[in-house]
């Protein structure tokens, strides 16, 4: 199946149904005149539905900008951008709010959940504005919370909960707007190699079983190696891309260890 | 670098923090200082009244303690925002007396800069205010404001006083906390435990319960004994607040938000959340700046009221411009004296019947003394130019305004009064509102018809208990002539056994006193709420900072400007709102209280100074949420 995608990657450039997101030619620069900085130099990349693809790279490299730019947080300087169908290059400020709240899933590096919320309350937040019905919001969010391991934990309060409790619970919160795809920034930078495993467990599960397509930037191999495919990025552009096709995690985990060390010796995020 | 340049350094780089209380600072400054210059200047001083100088001193001393008060809570504030500051300054090694010192340093030059610009711009107000006060009391002289050494001097004492408490402050605050608690300082926020069901519920209801017994027995201030109800109503509306605002408020909080079983909402999520979230460390402030709202708009109101009702209280003591009693010489040599002047008037002879007389027990809310009585008859009262007609041919109405007026009201009529001497009572079947013959005379009034006057005053000679006497009432028919009218009245020639009282120089002396006392009760009140507004500004601004994170992630996450907007307004509705409407409700109680003073109506001047009061409040609110639409625009660009 993978290697089919690989092929129509390869072969036919034009957006088709099955693909989620589709970029075209991203650049994004910053600063003003005299001192620009190009951090994004041209990048087309397409996800398909039910993918979980993996950002990674030096730091410096462009990865938490490309996210952003992606996750319409940012916008692009140049290229076009379309997501289910929907070109969001083109949108209003407003537009992109109200897309990201009913398309889009975040999972931060440091959570950011918020502090006065329980944990159900933080994660039925993106739906709190009442589109999606109590009765259906609720069973979403049993499903979801089953998923994740976090019934229990649903009227703790962020300050007493676990790092990786956190995480998983920052997860659900992405999830229970059913969106088009989530967007993961370091979801694991802050978590021991435990919480770690257990929530990128939980998070391929979530793409398996839900279908949810997942865009993750990171810069451990081990995360990455869940995924089912890895996207290296090299001074803002795409350097190279692996697939995990049949392989094993352990073989797949090499491979990328293997890039890795080919992208730059010393430039690598030291771990 | 010396600490010096390090201070100043500081300083131009907390300037976004500091400008806010700098402006604080200032606004103490010139508030204090104009008040000084009035206190010391030649135009008050001149008019020589013990009362406006007492006045002043009394006002001058409340002013010191709110702009202290005013003035170290917001240090605490802003210093609380710098915590993190002084803990990297501990961590890089400074030592602790050095950042003492740079914070000295930096007090030092704030609050000399605060006294300068506070005193100059002082200088231009201070005589927009005495020119504000002697409109209000009544003169319109040319004046102006002399620059007072002794003022600027009292203002900087006080000044300095109230800053070296603040550098005090200060220098604990670096020596009492540790490196780790200056670090988290700014994120302290509470964790809303759940309440015992049973206590927290019982004492919720406690609280309103508390503040509906104030409320009752403040109705019933004079029944018995006064004294001990006052205190009855402070102690436990104060109470009551204070339990309302740190349990019935959390109590009601929760229980509205676990029956939302986690569908919170966006707007609650940013209303009752954060609120239940901080509301044990708010509950004091807002107890305090609610009931000192509610004392300070009751003062204000109460002032007002009797500013507003002077002309009226005069005259329903002296419904005559001026009268003779007994006096008919005079009233004809004024009389002649007026005609000569061009004066016109009118003039009423009135027989009077003067005796002692006591209304039946239980007329009255309290028990009734013996009166002292004069008895007249309603034709004679028109004649002379008071428009009355007695109630019926057998019974009267009883007229007066001394205190007895308080405990006067139709309910317990009809009532019957004994004349001393006399077996048969009269029925008084009306209480009437003021006097019929001006106080001066101090009797109480009972007026009926010729016939029953004519009985009556045959009864009374024969028992011979009785004393019939004459009262001449003048009225001025121009206005512009009241005043020449008074003067003549008052000259030395128609001096009586009693000093002379008139209509015109009571509303004169009337509008003088109060109004000094609403200039007073004016500028307190507004120095004041200057202060409560502004700390509330002070403390969400701390809020609004300490949220930002959760703004930043809510934009993330796909909400939008506006939708964000609508859940702190919410919380500002609580946070202004709250502490608005229970002052004004207890004010409206204090007032209804108070109405009993007054023998007309008090209820324009008091909604007048309640909507000045909310428009200020809302001032503060709108500027609050300014600031946190600025916050959370910025919070992702």
């Amino acid at each position: 199946m993978f290697t089919k995608i690989k092929e129509a990657i390869k072969t036919n450039k034009k957006p088709d149904s099955h693909s989620v997101l589709q970029a075209d030619n991203i650049g994004k620069s910053f600063g003003s005149k005299g001192n620009v900085q190009q951090v994004l130099k041209g990048i087309d990349l397409r996800v398909e539905k039910g993918e979980f693809v993996g950002i990674m790279g030096p730091s410096g490299a462009g990865k938490t900008t490309l996210l952003n730019v992606l996750a319409t947080i940012d916008r692009p300087t140049e290229g076009t951008i379309t997501i289910s169908g929907s070109d969001i290059s083109k949108m209003k400020d407003a537009q992109l709010s109200a897309f990201r709240r009913d398309r889009l899933g975040f999972i931060f590096q440091d959570y950011n959940l918020l502090d006065t919320l329980t944990v159900k309350e933080n994660i039925l937040l993106p739906v709190s504005l009442g589109k999606m019905r109590k009765k259906i919001a609720e069973a979403e969010f049993r499903s979801i919370a089953d998923i994740l391991g976090i019934t229990e934990l649903a009227n703790k309060y962020p300050h007493e909960i676990s790092g990786g409790q956190k995480q998983r619970n920052s997860a659900a919160r992405a999830l229970i707007n059913q969106p088009s795809m989530v967007f993961a920034d370091e979801p694991t930078g802050a978590l021991d190699s435990k919480a770690a495993s257990s929530l990128l467990g939980n998070l391929a599960d979530v793409n398996e079983k839900r279908e949810v397509t997942i865009m993750m930037v990171t810069h451990d191999p081990l995360a990455s190696s869940y995924c089912s495919r890895v996207v290296f990025l090299k001074d803002g552009q795409i350097y190279s891309e692996l697939y995990k096709g049949a392989k094993t995690r352990q073989a797949f985990f090499q491979e990328i260890l293997n890039v890795q060390a080919v992208l730059g010796g010393d430039s690598i995020d030291a771990l | 670098m010396t600490l010096f340049d390090l201070a100043i350094r500081s300083m131009r780089k907390n300037v976004k923090h500091y400008y806010l209380y700098f402006f604080a600072l200032i606004l103490s400054v010139v508030l204090y200082f104009v008040f000084a210059t009035l206190q010391y200047d030649q135009a008050i001083v001149e008019q020589g009244n013990k009362m406006i100088s007492t006045a002043f001193l009394a006002a001058g001393i409340l002013l010191v303690f709110i702009a202290g008060i005013f003035i170290i809570y917001a240090n605490s504030i802003f210093l609380k925002r710098r915590s993190r500051e002084i803990g990297l300054y501990q961590l890089i090694g400074l030592k602790k007396s050095t950042i003492a010192r740079l914070l000295v340093v930096e007090n030092t030059l704030l609050g000399i800069g605060a006294l300068l610009v506070g005193i100059l711009i002082g200088m231009l107000v201070s005589r927009v205010f005495l020119l504000l006060l002697l409109k209000l009391v009544g003169f319109e002289t040319a004046i102006s404001v002399s620059f007072s050494m002794k003022a600027v001097l009292q203002t900087i004492a006080v000044f300095i006083g109230i800053f070296a408490l603040t550098t005090i402050q200060m220098i604990r605050m670096v020596y009492r906390n540790t490196l780790l608690s200056l670090f988290n300082k700014e994120k302290v926020g509470e964790h809303p435990k759940k309440p015992k069901t049973a206590a927290a519920a019982i004492l919720a209801a406690a609280g309103v319960l508390f503040i509906v017994f104030g409320y009752w027995l403040s109705e019933r201030m004079f029944d018995t004994n006064f004294f001990l109800n006052i205190f009855g109503v402070m102690v436990s509306t104060v109470a009551g607040t204070y339990l309302i605002f740190r349990v019935t408020l959390s109590w009601l909080l929760y229980k509205i938000r676990s029956r939302k079983e986690g569908h919170l909402g966006l707007a609650n999520s940013l209303s009752i959340a954060p609120l239940m979230h901080r509301l044990k460390g708010n509950a004091n402030s807002l107890t305090i700046i609610t009931v000192l709202s509610a004392m300070t708009l009751s003062m204000i109101a109460g002032a007002y009221s009797f500013y507003y009702s002077t002309e009226q209280e005069a005259l329903a003591k002296m419904p005559f411009d001026f009268i003779f009693e007994d006096e008919e010489v005079f009233a004809a040599e004024i009389s002649a004296e007026m005609k000569e002047e061009g004066i016109e008037f009118q003039h009423g002879t009135m027989e009077i019947l003067v005796t002692g007389g006591q209304l039946e027990a239980g007329a009255l809310a309290v028990p009734s003394d013996p009166l002292y009585i004069a008895v007249v008859s309603d034709e004679e009262l028109r004649n002379a130019g008071i428009d009355i007609e007695a109630p019926g041919t057998a019974s009267a109405s009883l007229h007066s305004t001394s205190s007895l007026s308080m405990f006067m009201d139709d309910e317990r009529l009809p009532a019957d009064l004994y004349f001393d001497d006399l077996e048969e009572p009269i029925e008084i079947a009306a209480f009437g509102e003021g006097n019929v013959i001006n106080w001066e005379t101090f009797y109480t009034q009972v007026v009926v018809n010729p016939t029953k006057y004519e009985q009556l005053k045959e009864e009374l000679q024969a028992s011979g208990s009785v004393e019939i006497r004459r009262i001449d009432g003048f009225h001025i028919l121009n206005e512009q002539d009241l005043e020449a009218a008074s003067s003549i009245y008052h000259q030395p020639k128609y001096y009586g056994a009693n000093p002379r009282q008139d209509y015109y120089s009571t509303v004169q002396d009337g509008m003088q006193s109060n109004g000094l006392m609403i200039f007073i009760a004016g500028f307190l009140g507004l120095v004041f709420l200057v202060s409560t507004g502004s700390i509330l500004y002070f403390k969400q601004m701390n809020e609004a900072e300490q949220e930002k994170q959760s703004y930043l992630t809510l934009r993330q996450l796909g909400f939008s400007v506006n939708e964000i907007m609508n859940g702190i307004i919410r919380k500002q509705l609580f946070v202004f709102g709250l502490p608005l409407a229970i002052s004004l409700i207890h004010s409206i109680f204090a007032l209804k209280a108070l109405s009993y003073f007054f023998q007309s109506s008090i209820l324009v001047s008091a909604i007048t100074v309640m909507i000045l009061f909310a428009a200020i409040y809302l001032l503060f609110a709108l500027l609050t949420v300014g600031y946190y639409r600025k916050t959370v625009k910025m919070a992702l660009r």
